[in-house]
C-alpha cells in the first residue's frame, strides 16, 4: 500500500504553518486538494504534494448570522468559496474584509486561522 | 393537463447534458419486475411529544390500512433516519422503529444519506422487489429535532457537511444554500423577489394541505423582510426544523395487481457530487440533480414535458429554483423567472410541491423522501383534495442530500 503524501492532519498543520498544500497526479498532472486517494481525472495513485500560492478570487459568499452553538460567539462571520491562483478552489472564513465589501470576484489572500482551537483556512484582504 | 400558453418559457426536451454514468442507476430490464406504491401513511408535521419511532409506528399503519394489508405481509423494511444518534441519543432507529410498529422479525436498514435518506431507503426497496428477493417492502422514515433548541438542531445538521474542512469554519446549512443562491444571482441575475416568490408559492399551497406544518398564507414583504439567516437567504428562504413520520407500502406486480389502486415506480435513480463545497465546479449548479435526473427520464423513457406533478427538495427557496432547472423543467437561469411568473404554482405549466413542500409542509429530514412519494401517489390516484393537480398521470419525486453531495429522483405513473 502506498500512503496518500498529504492528510487531513498534515493539510492542517501546513496551513497552521501558514502554507495551503494542493496534490498533483504524476499520470496526468491534475492538480487537486487532499485527501484524495485515487486521481479523479485518469484513476492513478501517484500524488506528489505541491505549495499553493495561497492568492485567489472569491467564487461566492455568505454572511452566516445564525450560527452552530459551537460558533454563536463569532457570528456574524463570513465564508467564502474561493477560486485559488491554480485553480482549485477551498472554503475558507473571510477576515479583515468588511462584511459589505464582499464581492464575487474579490481578490483575497490566504491565512492561517485557529478556529475553535482548530486550524482552519482563512483569507484576508489581497 | 393544458400546458399550452403565450410566453411559455421553453422547456428543455433534448437529453440533458450531464449524462449519467451507468454506475449510478439500475434500468429496469426484462429480469426484473414492476414495483407499485400501495399504501401511504404521513403524520401531520410539526411538533410531536413522541419518539422518531412512535412517528414512524404511526404513519406506517396508516400506510398498511391505506393499502388494505396486513401488516404480516411486510417482509423488510428500509428506513431513514439522520440525527436520531443527537437528539435522541438514538442508534439502531431501524429495529427499534419495526419494534414500535410491532414486526419486530423482519430484516431492517436504516438509511442515512442526510436529507435524501428516506428517499435513499425508497430505491433500495424497489430493488429488492423488482429483483424478485421480495414481493412487499415498507419504505419509512422519521426524525424528531424540536426537542433540542436550534443552535443544536443547527449543529447536528451541519455534521453533514465535512467535519475537517467545513464544520471548523461554521458552515450551515443556510450557508451552503446562500453560497449556491449568490453564484445563482451572479451567474443568472437571480433576484431575491424570485427567491421569496417561491417560498409565497409553498405557503400558499401548504394552507390546501392538513398535514402542513405551516397553513398560512405570506407576502412577498414577509419574506424580504425577515432577518437575514445566512446572506441572502432570510428566514422565510429557509424551510423549518420539523418532526414527523412517513411509510409507504411496496409491492411487486403480481400482488399490486390485486389492490385498488396502485401507483407504478417507473424510475428510481440516485447521483452524487463532491462533499467538499471547493471542489464543486459550479455553485450555480446541483450536478446530482441533472446526473439522477438524466438517469431517471432514461429509466422510464420519459421527458420533462411529461412531468404532471412534481414534489422536489426546497430546503431554501433558491434549491427550488436550483432544482426545476437540473430537473430538465426549466431552462438553466430561469428557475427564477418561472417561479416569478407562477408556472409551479397549482394551476401553473408544471406545479410544484402542491404539499407545501418542505418549505410549508415541514422537513422532519429522515421522513422527507417517504413524504414526498406519499404526496406524488395522493395526486396520481386523484385523492389530493383541493390541492389536486387534475388530470395528473406522471409525477416525479427529488430528494437532496445536505451539501448537495447526494440525489435521488424517482417516478410514478398510474395506469
Amino acid at each position: 500500500m502506498t500512503e496518500s503524501p498529504v492528510t487531513v492532519q498534515t493539510f492542517f498543520e501546513r496551513a497552521r504553518g501558514g502554507t495551503l498544500t494542493g496534490i498533483r497526479c504524476g499520470g496526468c498532472g491534475a492538480l487537486a486538494i487532499p485527501p484524495k486517494e485515487l486521481c479523479p481525472e485518469c484513476g492513478q495513485r501517484a500524488w506528489s504534494p505541491v505549495a499553493l500560492s495561497g492568492d485567489g478570487a472569491i467564487a461566492s459568499f455568505t454572511v452566516i448570522r445564525v450560527a452552530p452553538r459551537g460558533h454563536a460567539g463569532d457570528a456574524p462571520y463570513a465564508i467564502a468559496a474561493v477560486r485559488l491562483a491554480e485553480g482549485v478552489s477551498v472554503l475558507g472564513r473571510v477576515v479583515d474584509v468588511p462584511l459589505d465589501q464582499l464581492a464575487v470576484g474579490l481578490k483575497v489572500r490566504f491565512r492561517p486561522l485557529v478556529v475553535r482551537d482548530r486550524s482552519a483556512i482563512g483569507f484576508g484582504p489581497a | 393537463m393544458p400546458r399550452a400558453e403565450a410566453g411559455a418559457p421553453v422547456r428543455i426536451v433534448t437529453p440533458l447534458t450531464a449524462a449519467a454514468s451507468p454506475a449510478v442507476t439500475f434500468c429496469y430490464h426484462d429480469a426484473m419486475r414492476r414495483v407499485a406504491v400501495i399504501g401511504v401513511g404521513v403524520t401531520k408535521f410539526g411538533k410531536h411529544d413522541r419518539t422518531s419511532a412512535e412517528l414512524f409506528a404511526a404513519a406506517a399503519a396508516d400506510a398498511l390500512a391505506d393499502a388494505e394489508m396486513p401488516a404480516s405481509r411486510i417482509q423488510a423494511l428500509y428506513y431513514g433516519n439522520v440525527v436520531g444518534g443527537e437528539t435522541e441519543q438514538q442508534l439502531h432507529t431501524s429495529p427499534q422503529a419495526a419494534s414500535v410498529l410491532g414486526l419486530p422479525s423482519i430484516p431492517t436498514t436504516r438509511f442515512e444519506t442526510a436529507c435524501a435518506s428516506s428517499h435513499a431507503a425508497f430505491r433500495h426497496a424497489v430493488m429488492e422487489i423488482a429483483s424478485g428477493a421480495s414481493d412487499v417492502v415498507m419504505v419509512g422514515g422519521a426524525e424528531r429535532v424540536l426537542n433540542v433548541p436550534t443552535a443544536d438542531s443547527t449543529e447536528y445538521f451541519a455534521y453533514a457537511s465535512d467535519a475537517s474542512w467545513e464544520q471548523t469554519l461554521g458552515l450551515t446549512f443556510p450557508g451552503v444554500f446562500a453560497l449556491v443562491a449568490r453564484a445563482h444571482m451572479h451567474k443568472h441575475g437571480t433576484t431575491e423577489e424570485q427567491m421569496a416568490a417561491v417560498a409565497v408559492k409553498n405557503h400558499k399551497h401548504g394552507v390546501l394541505n392538513p398535514k402542513a406544518q405551516f397553513q398560512k398564507e405570506i407576502t412577498l414583504e414577509t419574506v424580504l423582510k425577515s432577518p437575514l439567516v445566512a446572506d441572502p437567504l432570510k428566514l422565510y428562504d429557509c424551510c423549518p426544523f420539523t418532526d414527523g413520520g412517513a411509510a409507504l407500502v411496496l409491492a411487486s406486480e403480481e400482488v399490486a395487481r390485486v389492490t385498488r389502486r396502485p401507483i407504478w415506480v417507473l424510475a428510481s435513480a440516485a447521483a452524487s457530487d463532491w462533499m467538499l463545497i471547493g471542489d464543486k465546479r459550479d455553485l450555480s449548479r446541483v450536478p446530482a440533480t441533472e446526473r439522477a435526473a438524466a438517469a431517471a427520464y432514461r429509466q422510464a423513457g420519459k421527458r420533462p414535458e411529461d412531468v404532471d406533478v412534481v414534489e422536489l427538495h426546497d430546503c431554501f427557496t433558491i434549491a427550488e429554483i436550483v432544482a426545476t432547472e437540473g430537473l430538465g423543467l426549466f431552462e438553466p437561469g430561469t428557475g427564477g423567472l418561472a417561479a416569478e411568473k407562477g408556472w409551479t404554482s397549482l394551476g401553473g405549466k408544471v406545479p410544484v410541491n402542491p404539499s407545501g413542500g418542505l418549505k410549508a409542509k415541514g422537513h422532519p429530514i429522515g421522513a422527507t423522501g417517504a413524504a414526498q412519494i406519499c404526496e406524488i401517489v395522493t395526486q396520481l390516484r386523484g385523492e389530493a383534495g383541493r390541492r389536486q393537480v387534475d388530470g395528473a398521470r406522471t409525477g416525479l419525486t427529488h430528494t437532496l442530500g445536505g451539501n448537495t453531495a447526494t440525489v435521488l429522483v424517482s417516478l410514478f405513473g398510474r395506469d
